[in-house]
């Protein structure tokens, strides 16, 4: 059976192995993982900006590969949007204009835009830019829309005005979407498939429900695409409290849900542990310790940062403001907080 | 100094600020845009020579000029063959040393304009069909024209000012070579202190003209 929609790609460098490989026919697919996990490298091969990496890409049954990015008909809608900063809405939706002027109004329409025409780029809001990206890649007629975390940049009551939009584009503009996220909410929102990766491979597909069905009757949906995850064994539990240690010997204490298995793999979001500079005094959070900046790396507009802190290495997400004014480089000695809550049982 | 002959050694200076500007503008974007961009082999040994002129005394480097252009040189024949004259002692000399002392300041203008330009614009921009040129033309160029401006900008500011390789390769020649600098020299060689005064009142009124035009061109072109 041949699909609309397929990759299987390779590459190796800087210590990251991407080995990759999925299909899919369906209006709208998701590629489903943490920060790292290599999706976005995924879909810039997709897109043909990764000479790096090999192997076979076909997308709305053309075979792509080896076909430059200006002639593969791909509309790349990155994290940041990278909306030309030097023009007006309109000339960034008309600077590869290959639609004639009633459609492009219609995407205009569609995406609620036609107010931002004349304005310049600069002052438009998270939302607002990730729309016009979306215009101006409808515009130039690709074959397929390829969108980054199109939520991430929005700030979550925001989210709930663009998910519509999202929503509209397979039908309105009559385009497969392909989109990359980690949030598996964003999944079940708009996809009618799901691709997870996993360090470099995919290790699930399927529809979204049944893939995160084993996932959810643990409770854990959130655990999918979290950067840290540790083996563990219980040490002590009570009505409302686990106490588990991980295989590197940190004691955590999470949420006891009655009548669930012990977990033995846990999952925490980089984005749900908080870092401060030096004591926080009394808190809230039940798991709080000292651990020391390992590395530190930018992604799009998110600082990820590894730290070593009771024998575990742990992912933290943090704003670059955050970075700076905590004074975050390799070898500061900062304090982890994480709320009991955070900690959540992962399917294995 | 009569008024007449300090505009002539004005509008000789400009004249050649201008032409040498002009000659390397086009090889300095290159030039700017391939450090900027490209990755290959012989590129720092290349940006180190290419930058030469600006660590080097302008006289030695007037020395190479005189040398690479003088009569029975291959450069010197070969100018002699095709326009019939030598170069040296002509305006075009003043012009040769200008274009090479402010040649550095375009190229390190221009790569850093090239530098302040998103890769990601490019890319989103070949994901949308546009062809090489047409980003180049499009996004890249306008979003390092501040870049390229103010290299421009010193270019045109360093070939006004430019004396020693001048003086060796287009020597002192009333009408012909003689740019600001070289009659202030002249003047103070003569005890003419108010003549060599009022030059240098007029280069420092075209130098600073020059820098606020830019200035303003670029306050009034924001990017948006």
């Amino acid at each position: 059976m041949s699909v609309a929609n397929s990759f299987a790609l390779r590459a190796r460098y800087r210590g990251f192995e991407l080995d990759a490989t999925g299909e899919w026919d369906v209006p709208c697919a998701a590629l489903f993982g943490a920060s790292g996990s290599g999706k976005s490298t995924v879909l810039e091969a997709l897109a043909g900006l990764r000479p790096e990496v090999n192997g076979p890409v076909v997308l709305a049954g053309e075979r792509l590969d080896g076909t430059p990015a200006a002639r593969r008909g791909v509309g790349w809608v990155p994290q940041d949007a990278a909306l030309f900063p030097h023009m007006t809405v309109r000339e960034n939706i008309e600077f590869a204009a290959r639609v004639d002027a009633p459609t492009s109004a219609s995407f205009v329409d569609a995406l609620e835009i036609g107010t931002l025409l004349d304005r310049g780029v600069r002052d438009l809001s998270g939302g607002e830019r990730q729309r016009v990206a979306i215009a101006r890649a409808l515009a130039a007629r690709p074959r397929v829309l390829l969108l980054d975390e199109p939520l991430a940049s929005i700030d979550r009551p925001l989210r709930s005005r663009v998910l519509p939009f999202l929503e509209r584009v397979p039908q309105a503009a009559r385009v497969p979407v392909f989109l990359v996220t980690h949030d598996p909410l964003e999944v079940l929102a708009l996809a009618q498939h799901v691709l997870v990766i996993e360090a470099g491979r995919v290790v699930a597909s399927g529809a979204p429900r049944s893939v995160f069905a084993s996932a959810a009757a643990f409770g854990g949906v959130a655990a999918l695409g979290a950067e840290n995850r540790f083996g563990v064994r219980v040490v002590e539990r009570s009505d409302s409290t686990l106490r588990v240690e991980t295989s590197g010997g940190c004691e955590l204490s999470m949420v006891h849900v009655p009548g669930f298995p012990n977990p033995d793999t846990v999952a925490v979001r980089a984005e749900d542990i908080l870092l401060a500079a030096g004591d926080p005094g009394r808190v809230s959070a039940q798991n709080v310790f000292e651990a020391t900046v390992a590395g530190v790396e930018a992604i799009g507009e998110q600082v990820l940062v590894d730290l070593d802190g009771r024998g575990e290495r742990w992912r933290v997400k943090v704003t670059p403001r955050a970075c700076a004014s905590l004074g975050i480089e390799p070898g500061a000695t900062l304090v982890l907080l994480i709320k009991a809550h955070a900690i959540v049982a992962a399917p294995e | 100094m009569s008024a007449a002959d300090l505009t002539e050694i004005a509008f000789l200076s400009l004249r050649v600020s201008f032409a040498s500007t002009a000659l390397i503008l086009v090889p300095g974007v290159a030039l700017g845009w391939l450090f900027a961009r490209a990755r290959f082999r012989g590129r720092s040994i290349l940006r180190a020579v290419v930058l030469l002129p600006m660590v080097l005394p302008p006289v030695a480097i007037g020395l190479v000029l005189l040398v690479t252009f003088s009569h029975g040189s291959f450069v010197g024949d070969l100018v002699e063959r095709v326009f019939g004259a030598s170069l040296l002692l002509t305006f075009w000399a003043a012009v040769v040393a200008a274009a090479v002392m402010s040649f550095p300041l375009l190229v390190v203008g221009a790569q850093q304009g090239f530098e302040a330009v998103p890769r990601r614009l490019e890319h989103v921009a070949a994901t949308l069909g546009a062809r090489p040129a047409r980003i180049f033309a499009r996004v890249t160029l306008p979003l390092a024209a501040r870049g390229i401006l103010y290299g421009v900008v010193f270019a045109f500011v360093r070939g006004l000012g430019e004396f020693g390789a001048t003086a060796l390769v287009a020597g002192h020649v009333p009408g012909k070579t003689e740019t600001l600098s070289m009659a202030i020299y002249a003047r103070i060689e003569s005890f003419d202190d108010a003549g060599a005064l009022a030059l240098s009142a007029v280069a420092l009124v075209l130098a600073f003209s020059a820098t606020a035009l830019a200035e303003a061109f670029l306050r009034r072109r924001p990017e948006r």
